[in-house]
């Protein structure tokens, strides 16, 4: 018997949604000490079945039918009771956010003894210790005292999976666990995960929308396509052989392919010489403001027509670094040249020419476009403020629209009727009005799916050949870069600790850091089936 | 915008508020054809009760009918509340945004002078300010206006501040576009909500004040307002109750109605918080 059973689960969305049905008729099973892994995109309604299995569906979506066996009890028939005795002892869940899921005005020692007390565990604080060292965290005593602001986002991540796994759930549910971390966090939790589960003989539900994770950590993979499942079986078969059109369009998109290497032109478009910014925080009348370096003598160069990846973890100071070059953020030491000047140098008045030669993506469709204005005007007010007239600034933006793959007719609409990949587009289209020759990109596809992010590369890519644009490109996502970027620059704690072209560096890393980032590459293993 | 009345409507007591202000407005707009005399003629005898066939509400001490005296007030209350408002929005406004979007040393030099005002209670500044002026209309809405922007400054520089570090807001920096343009076309129309729903709260709020300093006798002295009405039937308030009452309740209820308007502007502009009830 299988440990976990759902058979033809079906739950409604309210009347007016985009689908009669969030999941419709979903089969799958989970086996003791087995990961099985549910894969697809935003909205494909994979959270929506670990929240029906938890009994934690939100009041507005409806079971309709099915049946979720789990050691032989219908988990649908079940009263609240009875479900919250089952809920941490025997299934344990650990959530996307370890940011929201933990409380942060209690000690986390008291938060797992606490889970410990209400199931009724014996033991309670004093087995505290014990779980914290199972999850691999150091000082698991010093670590219970404090309070979850004091962890790191890998750290409470540990926490919660210490306390998801306090009462030796048989089955582990995880929700995106890994999707708020970096790399090399996420590639400690996955293999913390993937230990405790051969140790213990958990059987595990993985949810997540990452191919890489996918072939990191599951034996068996449901694809899940707008509420159904479209394809399911053991990993190996879906990842090296998949047969539905939908999983093999998913995993095409996995960025696989290596960017040419960069051809030789001499002309530098833009150096940075020993550019530095630190950030004071804290301080008040009696506290001392620390002192937190973001960028630390940084040395780049791009020559015409390149792409330039900067990679790095959250906080390494790329987004800084990028934010420098635009003055967004002024850095207090350094040149930035561009061609002949140093655009440091140069107050409000100066920069304005410039505006319109160096131009930037920015990372958040959601927040990079004003929900109050027209697609259009946003498209053309940056040549209107540079003296455009209106009229033509309009009509160069309904071209652009054409250009970024998307219908003229979109201009009189608000931003908050297109989706995430669309908005990109928008954003996209906004800085190419300005004819610009640097295109800085600041994580343009991170907050993507992975079918449209390979839309969105595809579309950067050719406009920089079409357009001779030379690309600064900023990713945290390794693959990304090897798929677009002919040279990468690693940046770590501010510092660029190696830079070179993308294939050499990947192939024979010279800095430790980079080569952990690149063994932190979920799925390294795995070559997408190119076709 | 269906959406918002939708959302607006469900309040009932917005709805209602909406109601007695309208009720209002169409009574100070009438009032010259309601009461087609001044307000300040002797009509009858002193002291009538409500419910006498010259005066609907009573006549006063010297024989003015009250129910006249509360539809010229009305005009008086409603156009000083919307006027000092807008005053005291346009001041908070300006300063708030710069301070907001300045930063630094700007930001510091002006959130220091708001805090100099809101030291001292704004009744009695207001109180101040009139008897140095002499009162007069004029002086009557600058005064209010004066003692009521700081929290329209400190509403809009915190918006600011959220809203400067928005990525739509740095691609137009990115863009090149002007500061001034930046402010009034991507931050301040995304900061419009709290404004709208501080507006209608403080046109209750200067009504008030306007009551409270013609009560004192700082009103406009060619003006019937009801704050004038109360204080001059205060001293005979045991021998003709309609004289203050009256006024009374047309202010309460101007200005619960204008406090209902504001709560229902409130649910219909942020629909994360009202879906919470």
């Amino acid at each position: 018997m299988s440990l976990l059973a759902v058979r033809g689960l079906t739950v409604a969305l309210p009347a007016g949604g985009d689908r009669a049905d969030a999941v419709h008729a979903i089969d799958f099973a989970v086996e003791p000490g087995e990961s099985l892994c549910v894969v697809g995109e935003s909205g494909s309604g994979k959270s929506v079945c670990a929240a029906a299995i938890m009994g934690l569906l939100p009041p507005a979506l409806r079971v309709r039918g099915g049946s979720i066996d789990f050691e032989g009890v219908d988990l649908l028939k079940l009263s609240a009771t009875g479900l919250r005795a089952l809920r941490g002892a025997r299934i344990g869940m650990i959530f996307q956010e370890p940011m929201t899921a933990l409380n942060p005005l209690m000690r986390v020692g008291e938060q797992i003894a606490e889970v410990l007390t209400v199931h009724g565990a014996r033991g309670g604080a004093a087995r505290v210790p014990e779980l914290l060292a199972a999850v691999n965290l150091p000082d698991p005593a010093r670590i219970a005292r404090a309070y979850p602001h004091l962890l790191s986002g890998g750290q409470r991540q540990r926490v919660m999976i210490a306390m998801a796994l306090a009462l030796e759930p048989a089955l582990l549910i995880a929700d995106e666990p890994t999707t708020a971390l970096d790399v090399t966090t996420q590639m400690q939790i996955l293999r913390l995960i993937k230990d405790i589960q051969t140790r213990r003989g958990t059987g595990v539900l993985f949810i997540t929308h990452d191919f890489g994770v996918v072939a990191e950590i599951a034996d068996r993979v449901v694809v899940m396509q707008e509420g159904r499942v479209v394809e399911a079986g053991p990993a190996s078969a879906i990842l090296n052989a998949p047969q539905h059109p939908y999983t093999r369009a998913l995993i095409a998109a996995v960025p696989h392919r290596s960017a040419p290497p960069p051809r030789a032109d001499p002309a530098v478009v833009l150096e940075l010489i020993g550019v530095r910014k630190t950030y004071w925080r804290g301080g008040g009348l009696l506290g001392r403001r620390s002192r937190v370096p973001a960028v630390q003598d940084a040395d780049i160069t791009l020559h015409k027509g390149e792409t330039l990846g900067l990679v790095g973890e959250s906080g390494s100071g790329k987004s800084t670094l990028a934010r420098c070059i635009v003055r967004l953020v002024q850095p207090e030491e350094g040149a930035i040249r561009f061609h002949a000047t140093d655009l440091t140098l140069l107050d409000r008045t100066g920069w304005k020419p410039f505006r319109k030669r160096i131009q930037m993506v920015f990372q958040d469709p959601f927040a990079s476009l004003n929900p109050r204005r027209r697609v259009g005007e946003i498209i053309a007010e940056g040549p209107m403020a540079h003296g455009t007239s209106r009229g033509v600034a309009l009509a160069r933006a309904r071209e652009l629209l054409g250009l970024v793959q998307l219908d003229a007719s979109v201009a009189e609409r608000f931003p908050h009727e297109f989706s995430g990949g669309q908005r990109q587009r928008i954003g996209i289209a906004r800085a190419l009005a300005m004819d610009p020759e640097l295109l800085i990109a600041d994580e343009p596809v991170s907050a993507l799916d992975v079918s449209v992010q390979a839309q969105i590369l595809v579309l950067l890519e050719e406009l920089r050949r079409e357009l001779g644009l030379t690309m600064l490109f900023i990713t945290h996502d390794l693959r990304v870069a090897a798929q677009i970027c002919g040279r990468v620059a690693v940046m770590q704690h501010g510092v660029i600790v190696e830079q070179g072209e993308t294939a050499l560096v990947f192939a024979s890393p010279r800095h430790a850091y980079t080569r952990s980032l690149l063994d932190s590459i979920p799925g390294r293993g795995w070559m997408p089936p190119v076709g | 915008m269906s959406d918002f009345v939708r959302i607006f409507v469900r309040n009932r007591g917005a709805v209602v508020g909406v109601v007695v202000l309208a009720l209002v407005a169409v009574i100070a707009a009438t009032a010259g054809v309601l009461f087609p005399f001044s307000p300040w003629d002797m009509r009858g005898a002193p002291f009538s009760p409500p419910g006498d066939p010259d005066f609907l509400l009573g006549s006063d001490s010297l024989g003015r009918d009250v129910a006249a005296g509360i539809a010229y007030g009305a005009r008086v209350s409603l156009l000083i509340g919307a006027v000092s408002t807008c005053v005291a929005v346009l001041i908070g406004v300006t300063l708030g945004a710069v301070a907001g979007y300045a930063s630094g040393l700007i930001d510091d030099a002006i959130m220091r002078f708001t805090e100099f005002f809101q030291t001292i209670p704004s009744f009695v500044l207001a109180v101040v300010l009139v008897a140095i002026f002499s009162p007069s209309l004029g002086s009557i809405v600058v005064a209010i206006a004066i003692v009521s922007w700081p929290p329209v400054a400190r509403v809009i520089r915190a918006e600011v501040l959220s809203l400067r570090s928005r990525e739509f807001v740095q691609a137009a920096e990115v863009l090149g576009r002007s500061r001034l343009s930046i402010i009034c076309r991507e931050i301040l129309p995304n900061a419009l909500s709290p404004l709208i729903v501080l507006a209608s709260l403080m046109v209750a709020s200067a009504i008030l004040l306007e009551s409270g300093l013609s009560f004192l006798g700082l009103g406009d002295p060619n003006l019937m307002s009801w704050g004038f009405m109360i204080g001059a039937g205060r001293s005979v308030i045991r021998l003709a109750w309609w004289m203050s009452v009256f006024p009374g309740v047309a202010i309460f209820l101007t200005v619960l109605a204008l406090n209902l308007v504001g709560e229902g502007l409130t649910d219909a502009l942020n629909p994360r918080l009202a879906r919470r009830r």
